[in-house]
């Protein structure tokens, strides 16, 4: 890979963190061939729950964070508590240090107050054709697929590496010709509710690292959120097309692709298999985080007299003070969390069966967290705990 | 024997290797606290990755991963150093952030566990001190659609009673196309072939040997040989019969990279 003379520069003699990495960038665009590194106009870095990378990712984050700060705007994922409410939440005192350790360092590194898995709904939002580095895939899937900005899926060093130095190596999903579709998905049935989830899980498994796209869907924003955030689970699909909605579709099919068809019956069965029949101790709405929209609709359930199991909306610190009006009667419906979500706080501390309409959730919470999932649409867990 | 490859994190380390044949996931497969292998569908499982050259062909799973590694590292408990087939984005991340010495572009299959090796990123090379390279020729002989294999008589000092082509060892000063033909007129009488194709070289393990084959393809204009006392039998088989046959190391893979050129060979 090329590099300038001042990035040649900063890989011999930058400070640290920025020497660190200036490497992480070379190592990732030799190994994918990228010819040059190019200027990003946003980062989002995961690599921010205390839960995920532990006291070893204190120790990196100290160690980046000296003399360094962020070139670019970026945001960061989730942490393991509400900033606020993490006494409600259980978690234990010495855990909060931890985690507020983190939080410290990326802010001193210059990274904003985001902890959301939804940038894009916090002030972070790109525009087509913009180069970005982001982490958290469900965020890479979302702005790849629905705003058309370009992110390969980076992982918490190599975002973090791209924020320090404004640059990311140019290969990928930054170059026109790996950013068509490589398979064909049709979908038969009308979807609605958790259907977008269901099929996020189904199509993940089948294209693996492919590229779909969808025939015969329309979908609101908030449920392209929902499919893009469990077809990067089950699969590592950094970006999907949907015929006569995103916007690069129509340039997405140039060959002849390999096509499936998706009907109600598989979005049933896959519905029934992300599910157990276990009585959850706990709801968990809101991965990815909850839009304005999201809540309006929450805060629009009549009936809210809480059946004893506990109810989280999980959303973003930025949304939240958004919806201000609406928090009283959010309140009455569940406790609203900022800053985490049911994933990267230690639920296993608390809960051990939860009801969910993520795909994502569902995919994660039995393989990392050791929960069993109750996987439904909003409104008949809804009706079910209120 | 020295391996040439690709520098991914910078630095040398020099130690005994411990090799998987199969991918490795840092978060899930392996214990930052112990060190240990945790994984027990691994090959590896049980091992320590500790003060290791550590080899594995790719690696897998969570991006976590590369802080599992930087935490080994800070446990002191990291191998000295990465080699891999393919690097990939978590493994390649994890080794530069720990500091960790890593290459890849070298093939898994040459290197055993237990092995010394001096892994220098800076000139891209994993140096296996007590591994020897030794060059071979093989040579398959075609006519009309047939290869020849010969049977190894029991004189021969390796792999006695197996199916193989015509094989000579090559000293460093050597022609590889002479010694092929030398080899070919000696252990068949056949002294005119046609050289039809010259494959790359193939690297295959051995017990403290590295092999070089050097690949042919000949073609004949008769199916009369004379074999010498290497050989006590022979036969011209259809290419795609040579999975039944009870052959030497590596015959297919000669097999393969010659006659890959050759589209679907006739046979009558």
């Amino acid at each position: 890979m090329h590099l300038t003379n001042e990035q040649e520069e900063l890989l011999e003699n930058g400070r640290f963190g920025e020497r660190k990495a200036m490497e992480i960038l070379c190592a990732l665009g030799d190994i994918f061939g990228a010819d040059r590194l190019v200027p990003i106009s946003s980062a989002h870095v995961s690599g921010v729950s205390y839960k995920t990378i532990g006291d070893a990712g204190i120790e990196f984050l100290t160690d980046m964070s000296q003399g360094t700060r962020v070139k670019a705007r970026t945001t960061a994922n989730p942490i393991a508590m509400d900033r606020q409410r993490w006494k409600e939440m259980g978690i234990p005192e010495g855990f909060a240090q931890k985690q507020m350790e983190i939080v410290a360092l990326y802010e001193k590194m210059g990274v904003e107050e985001s902890w959301t898995c939804t940038p894009y709904l916090a002030g972070n939002r790109p525009s087509r054709g913009d180069i970005i580095a982001w982490a958290e895939s469900s965020a890479v899937a979302f702005v790849n697929s629905v705003i058309g900005a370009r992110t390969n899926r980076e992982g918490g060093p190599s975002a973090l590496a791209s924020a320090l130095t404004g640059l990311t190596p140019r290969y990928g999903l930054h170059v026109d010709d790996n950013r068509k579709a490589t398979v064909i998905v049709d979908v038969s049935s009308p979807l609605k509710g958790k259907d977008f989830a269901s099929l996020g899980c189904i199509v993940g498994e089948f294209a693996k690292d492919g590229i779909p796209y969808f025939r015969g869907l329309s979908a609101s924003e908030d449920e392209l959120k929902s499919l893009g955030a469990a077809l990067a689970s089950t699969g590592s699909i950094p970006l999907f097309h949907i015929e006569d909605v995103t916007p690069e579709h129509s340039n997405a099919v140039t060959d002849r692709l390999e096509r499936i068809d998706v009907d109600r019956k598989d979005l049933d069965e896959k519905a029934d298999e992300l599910s157990s029949d276990e009585e959850p101790d706990l709801v968990a709405i809101g991965c990815p985080h909850l839009s304005m929209k999201e809540l309006e609709e929450l805060a629009s359930i009549r009936e809210t007299k809480r059946k004893g199991t506990e109810i989280w909306l999980c959303t973003s610190r930025h949304v939240y003070g958004q919806a201000k009006d609406l928090l009283n009667r959010l309140e009455s419906v569940g406790k609203v969390l900022c800053d985490t979500c049911m994933v990267v706080c230690p639920i296993e501390e608390r809960s051990g069966v939860v009801a969910t309409d993520s795909g994502k959730a569902a995919f994660y919470l039995p393989k990392f967290c050791s929960q069993k999932v109750v996987f439904d649409d909003v409104e008949s867990i809804m009706r079910r705990f209120l | 024997m020295k391996l040439s490859g690709r520098r991914i994190s910078k630095g040398r380390a020099e130690g005994v290797g411990l090799v998987s044949t199969s991918p490795v996931s840092f978060l899930g497969d392996v214990d930052p606290e112990s060190g240990l292998i945790t994984d027990p569908k691994s090959d590896i499982f049980g091992e320590s990755i500790q003060g290791r050259v550590l080899a594995f062909p790719f690696g897998r799973g969570s991006t976590v991963g590369s802080y599992v590694m930087y935490s080994a590292m800070r446990n002191q408990r990291a191998p000295l150093a990465i080699v891999n087939e393919r690097a990939e984005a978590v493994v390649a991340t994890g080794a530069v952030i720990s500091g960790i010495p890593m290459i890849d572009g070298i093939d898994i299959g040459l290197l055993r566990t237990g092995d010394k090796m001096v892994v220098d990123a800076d000139s891209s090379s994993v140096e296996l001190p007590d591994v020897r390279l030794r060059r071979a020729v093989t040579s398959l002989l075609l006519n009309q659609g047939r290869v020849l294999l010969l049977k190894r008589s029991d004189e021969v000092g390796t792999q006695r009673g197996k199916w193989a082509g015509v094989s000579g060892y090559l000293e460093d000063d050597e022609d590889s196309v002479d010694r092929s033909r030398q080899e070919i007129l000696e252990e068949t009488g056949i002294g005119n072939p046609l050289l039809k194709e010259k494959g790359e070289p193939i690297l295959a393990r051995g017990n403290d040997t590295i092999w070089e084959v050097h690949p042919f393809l000949y073609e004949v204009d008769t199916r009369e040989i004379t074999i010498d006392w290497e050989h006590v039998e022979y036969r011209w088989i259809r290419p795609e019969e040579i999975s039944s046959y009870d052959r030497v190391t590596r015959l297919k893979r000669v097999l393969d990279s010659i006659m890959r050129s050759q589209r679907t060979p006739r046979s009558d």
